[in-house]
């Protein structure tokens, strides 16, 4: 299925969040993601099921001030 | 010295520090460890799927210091609840710095904004420690709709102009019943130990020392300029004359040698 993953078109073929991330190669540490513009809790990560052009932004934490 | 308290949190350092600009990971760890800060700032951004993005977070929590997210790029009330409530999840803290600057040439905060966000957020349970102008009214509003602490600005942030807003700050700690820490502006040691003996309850530093040429060095020359000027306030500061009252006050007893020779 295609997503909309910060702003990019994505190819995914995983099911849930965590498959995302895993198939992203990024770290969870300090991650949060908003789907449909809803912040999902990481406790719901392994079972939010992704669906075809679903808005997924990513955040992570950087150094600031 | 005494202890700072904040939401029920013990700070033995009332120096609180940024992560950002440092040169490298490294660095930064070096000067926060030399600062002995334990409250650090972070921000969040949207994740660079491309490249890496350096791991800063395992070594700020194997130190035991604490997080505070911020909501840095949020220009409106509703943006900075959104990214606090990302902050919550994505650092597990429900502490927040937050910063609402719609205008990205002077980062002014937007007063209103904030205090709109301030009020939604202390419902939602977090912690909330405004970045605002020193103005004295504001910081009353805050503190009564729940902050548990203000961040009123020294000068623009990274300016490095030191306590231009120092008549306000004054009035402000004078008020004020919540901690007051004064954030940005701060450019050298002598502007955070100024603060301190001001009465400040702490200083929030980034720039100044980040962009150091030696930041760890800097970074203990901070520590000491805050704990010198916070045991200046606690040790009972003599009054400064006013400029319009400009006179002498003898330290020394004026003894009247000329009378005695004759």
């Amino acid at each position: 299925m295609t997503l909309v993953v910060n702003d990019s078109p994505y190819e995914f073929e995983g099911e849930t969040l965590v498959d995302l991330l895993a198939a992203l190669e990024k770290p969870t540490q300090g991650v949060a993601v908003a789907i449909n513009q809803n912040i999902v809790p990481k406790s719901q990560w392994a079972v939010t099921e992704l669906t075809e052009q679903s808005q997924v932004f990513i955040f992570e934490s950087i150094a600031g001030g | 010295m005494s202890s700072l308290m904040i939401a029920g949190h013990e700070f033995h350092s009332r120096l609180f520090t940024g992560t950002g600009k440092y040169a490298n990971a490294e660095s930064m760890m070096a000067s926060l460890i030399a600062s002995e800060s334990e409250l650090v700032t972070l921000s969040l951004r949207r994740m660079d799927l491309q490249n890496k993005t350096d791991n800063i977070l395992e070594p700020l929590q194997k130190h035991g210091m604490k997080l505070l997210p911020n909501t840095s790029g949020a220009r409106t009330a509703k943006e900075a609840i959104f990214a606090s409530e990302l902050a919550r999840e994505a650092l597990e803290t429900h502490w927040i710095k937050l910063e609402i600057h719609p205008d990205p040439r002077y980062l002014m905060p937007d007063g209103m904004e904030t205090l709109m966000a301030a009020e939604a957020l202390v419902k939602k349970g977090f912690v909330v420690m405004p970045y605002v102008h020193a103005d004295p009214v504001l910081c009353k509003r805050l503190e009564e709709v729940g902050c548990q602490c203000v961040m009123p600005l020294g000068s623009p942030i990274g300016s490095n102009m030191g306590l231009a807003s120092r008549p306000f700050l004054d009035m402000i700690i004078e008020q004020s019943r919540v901690p007051v820490i004064v954030d940005a502006g701060i450019g050298a040691p002598s502007d955070a130990a100024l603060a301190l003996e001001m009465g400040a309850d702490a200083v929030l530093v980034n720039t100044a020392m980040a962009v150091a040429q030696q930041p760890e060095t800097m970074a203990k020359a901070f520590k000491l300029a805050v704990d010198a000027g916070r045991m200046a306030y606690e040790s009972g500061l003599s009054k400064q004359q006013s400029s319009h009252n400009m006179q002498a006050q003898a330290s020394s007893p004026l003894t009247d040698f000329i009378g005695t020779l004759t």
